[in-house]
C-alpha cells in the first residue's frame, strides 16, 4: 500500500472557500477565505483588510512544456519568515494556508498552531514541511472536510505526470516586499517592494499574478484565486451598532444588507461542509427504494439504459476510449 | 457419522503474518455442516486428499457467519467469523465454477442462523425473506469503510467493461422531483439519511438541494463504481438485501424492487 504512504494519510480536499474557512476556524484564526473573481481594484477593496492571495491552479501539462517558469522574482534563501516545503501531495492546500498564516504579524491563533509555529522556528523548509505533515491534529483538521468515500488522486494510481497537477501558491506582503511562497520551490521568491500608498502590496501582487497567467498558452491553465482576509462579521456588526445609535438609517441599511449577504454565505458554507462530511450511500439507497415503492424504478431504469447507450455511441463516434467521467 | 446438512468443495486459506494477506492453501477440501451425535451443529473442514477431518468447530445458532472477503485479490475467499469472539477461519471455494458460490453461502448462512433452515437451491432471488419495513437500514461505518476501500483499490489503469446503466442517470433531480410531488408520503423516511449537522431543518427543498449537490452526485458515482466491481455482497446484506444484490448495478436495483414489492404487499391499506 505505497499509495497510502505517499499521501501520508492526508486526504484530498476540495479547494473551496467554505473548506478553507472551516479549516481556519479549527486553527483558531479569526480569518476567512473568499473567492476572488477579479483582480480589479474595486473587488479587492471590498475584501480589505486582505492578508494574502492564494493562487491555485490545475495545470494541463501536455499543452505547455516550460511555460510558467519565467518568473520576475528573485529566490530568497535568507527569507526570515515562515516557509515550509510541500512533502505530501494532498496536504498542499493546508500547507499553503500555513505558509500564509505563519507570515501574518501578530495573528491571533489557537494554542496548537501557535505551538507548531514556535516549535518550527529556525527549521529549514524541508524539516518544517515534515513536522507539519506529521502533526496528527492538523491532519485531522484537514481530513475533517473530505468526504468519507472520496477517491484520492494519489490512490487512483494515475500516471506520474498528473501528480503535481494541483498547485497552490501564496502571495503576500512581508517586510515591505511581495513574496511568493510555493511549497514545491526551494526558496520563497521575492517580487520586489511596493508603495505603501494606495492599494499597497495588492498592486504589485496583481502585476505578478497577471504576468504569470499570461505565460501559459490559452486553455492550458485552469485557475482560481482565493483571498485570505479578516472575518468581516465582527467589524460589520460594530459598524451597524455605531450607525444605528447615531441614527444614520440609510447607511445602517447598507450594512444590514452586507451582513445578510455574509450570513447567507456562511449558511451555504455550513450546508456544503455538512454534505462534505457525510456519506450519502444511505440516501442513494433510500431514494432507490422510494422510486421502487412509487413504481417508477423500472421506467427510470430503462431511461438510464438509453442514456448510457447514447453516451457510449457518442464516445465511439468521437473515437474515445470508454473513459469514466 | 451424523447427518450432513450441507457440503461443498472448499479449501482453507491462511493469513500471511508478514503481508497480512489471506492466501489460499492448495489442499483440496470440503466444508461440511452436520448435526452431530451430540445434537450440536458442527462446522467441519475435511481434507479431500487424505479424507481426514482437520477442523471440527461446534457452532451455536446465530453466532457465526460466513462472508466473502471483499479485499481479497481472488474473489472467492470467505471468512467464518463469530459474533462472540475474534476467531477467524478463512476458506476458498473450490468448485470448478463460481456460479453456485452464492447459493452455497446463502444456504450455509441460513443453517448457521437456524439449523432447521430449509435449503434453497432455486436460482432466483433468495427466499430467506427479511421482512422489509419502511425503516431503511443504515449502513454501518464498517460497511462504508469497506466501500471506500473497494473504490480506492480500483486501479485507474484497468477499464471495466462498458456498463449497461449507471446509478448517476437514475438518481437525477429530473427523476426524483416528480417522485416527491406524486408521493410526498415517501419523503419523511429519507430524512434520517440526510447529514445530521445541516444548518437548516430537513424538508423537501433541502432534499432536492442535497440531490443536486456535487457531493451527493460524487457519492452516487462512487457507489455505482463500487457496485460494478461486484464485490459489495457484505454491504448490501447490511441493507437487508440478499448478497447477490451486491454483484452488479442491475442486480442491486432488482433486489431493491423485490424488497419494495414485499414491503408493499405486507402493508395493509
Amino acid at each position: 500500500m505505497s499509495s497510502v504512504e505517499e499521501s501520508g494519510g492526508w486526504q484530498l480536499t476540495e479547494s473551496d472557500p467554505g473548506v478553507f474557512t472551516e479549516l481556519l476556524k479549527r486553527l483558531g484564526v479569526p480569518l476567512i477565505v473568499d473567492d476572488l473573481y477579479s483582480l480589479d481594484s474595486e473587488s479587492l477593496a471590498l475584501l480589505q483588510p486582505l492578508h494574502a492571495l492564494i493562487f491555485l491552479f490545475k495545470w494541463i501539462p501536455e499543452s505547455s512544456s516550460n511555460s510558467g517558469s519565467a518568473s520576475s522574482g528573485v529566490p530568497d534563501p535568507e527569507f526570515p519568515g515562515f516557509f515550509a516545503h510541500q512533502v505530501v501531495n494532498n496536504a498542499c492546500a493546508t500547507l499553503a494556508v500555513l505558509n500564509a498564516l505563519g507570515n501574518i504579524p501578530s495573528l491571533e491563533s489557537g494554542p496548537e498552531l501557535a505551538e507548531l509555529n514556535s516549535f518550527t522556528t529556525g527549521m529549514d523548509p524541508q524539516t518544517r514541511g515534515l513536522v507539519i505533515t506529521s502533526a496528527d491534529w492538523l491532519r485531522e483538521a484537514h481530513n475533517a472536510l473530505s468526504p468519507p468515500s472520496a477517491i484520492s488522486l494519489d490512490e487512483l494510481g494515475l500516471p506520474k505526470k498528473s501528480e503535481d497537477a494541483y498547485h497552490f501558491v501564496v502571495y503576500l506582503p512581508f517586510m515591505g516586499s511581495v513574496y511568493e511562497l510555493d511549497g514545491l520551490k526551494q526558496h520563497p521568491v521575492n517580487h520586489g517592494t511596493y508603495p505603501e500608498a494606495g492599494e499597497g502590496w495588492l498592486q504589485r501582487a496583481r502585476q505578478v499574478i497577471e504576468a504569470r497567467i499570461a505565460t501559459y498558452p490559452p486553455g492550458a491553465l485552469e485557475f482560481s484565486l482565493l483571498a485570505l482576509r479578516d472575518d468581516p462579521l465582527p467589524a460589520l456588526q460594530a459598524q451597524l451598532t455605531q450607525l444605528q445609535s447615531a441614527g444614520l438609517d440609510s447607511e445602517a441599511a447598507e450594512i444590514v444588507a452586507r451582513l445578510a449577504n455574509e450570513n447567507s454565505k456562511r449558511e451555504r458554507w455550513a450546508f456544503e461542509n455538512s454534505l462534505r462530511r457525510h456519506n450519502h450511500t444511505g440516501l442513494a439507497y433510500g431514494l432507490l427504494v422510494a422510486l421502487a415503492k412509487a413504481g417508477t424504478l423500472g421506467k427510470v431504469k430503462d431511461e438510464a439504459k438509453q442514456v448510457m447507450k447514447t453516451r457510449l455511441e457518442k464516445r465511439r463516434e468521437r473515437g474515445e476510449d470508454m473513459e469514466e467521467d | 457419522m451424523s447427518e450432513y446438512l450441507l457440503a461443498f468443495k472448499a479449501g482453507r486459506a491462511f493469513r500471511n503474518e508478514g503481508t497480512n494477506r489471506v492466501e489460499p492453501s492448495p489442499t483440496k477440501g470440503a466444508i461440511i455442516l452436520t448435526n452431530g451425535d451430540d445434537g450440536l451443529l458442527h462446522f467441519i473442514w475435511k481434507n479431500r486428499s487424505t479424507n481426514q477431518i482437520e477442523e471440527d468447530l461446534i457452532l451455536f445458532p446465530t453466532d457465526a457467519s460466513f462472508v466473502k472477503v471483499s479485499q481479497a485479490t481472488s474473489g472467492r475467499i470467505y471468512v467464518l467469523k463469530f459474533s462472540s469472539s475474534n476467531q477467524r477461519h478463512f476458506f476458498w471455494m473450490q468448485d470448478a465454477s463460481d456460479e453456485r458460490d452464492a447459493k452455497f453461502v446463502e444456504n450455509l448462512n441460513g443453517l448457521l442462523q437456524d439449523p432447521e433452515y430449509t435449503l434453497d437451491w432455486s436460482s432466483g432471488a433468495t427466499t430467506s425473506a427479511q421482512a422489509s419495513t419502511s425503516q431503511v437500514p443504515q449502513a454501518t461505518p464498517e460497511q462504508l469503510a469497506q466501500i471506500q476501500r473497494i473504490v480506492q483499490s480500483m486501479s485507474g489503469t484497468t477499464q471495466p467493461p462498458a456498463p449497461e446503466l449507471s446509478l448517476t442517470d437514475i438518481l437525477t433531480s429530473d427523476n426524483l422531483r416528480p417522485l416527491f410531488t406524486s408521493h410526498p408520503e415517501l419523503i419523511p423516511a429519507l430524512f434520517p439519511h440526510l447529514p445530521p449537522d445541516l444548518p437548516i431543518p430537513p424538508s423537501t427543498e433541502v432534499l432536492e438541494r442535497v440531490i443536486r449537490s456535487p457531493q451527493f452526485r460524487a457519492s452516487v458515482a462512487s457507489f455505482d463504481q463500487a457496485l460494478r466491481t461486484g464485490l459489495l455482497g457484505g454491504l448490501v446484506r447490511g441493507l437487508g438485501l440478499p448478497e447477490e444484490a451486491g454483484t452488479s448495478v442491475e442486480a442491486f436495483l432488482r433486489a431493491i424492487q423485490e424488497q419494495a414489492d414485499r414491503g408493499d404487499s405486507m402493508e395493509t391499506d
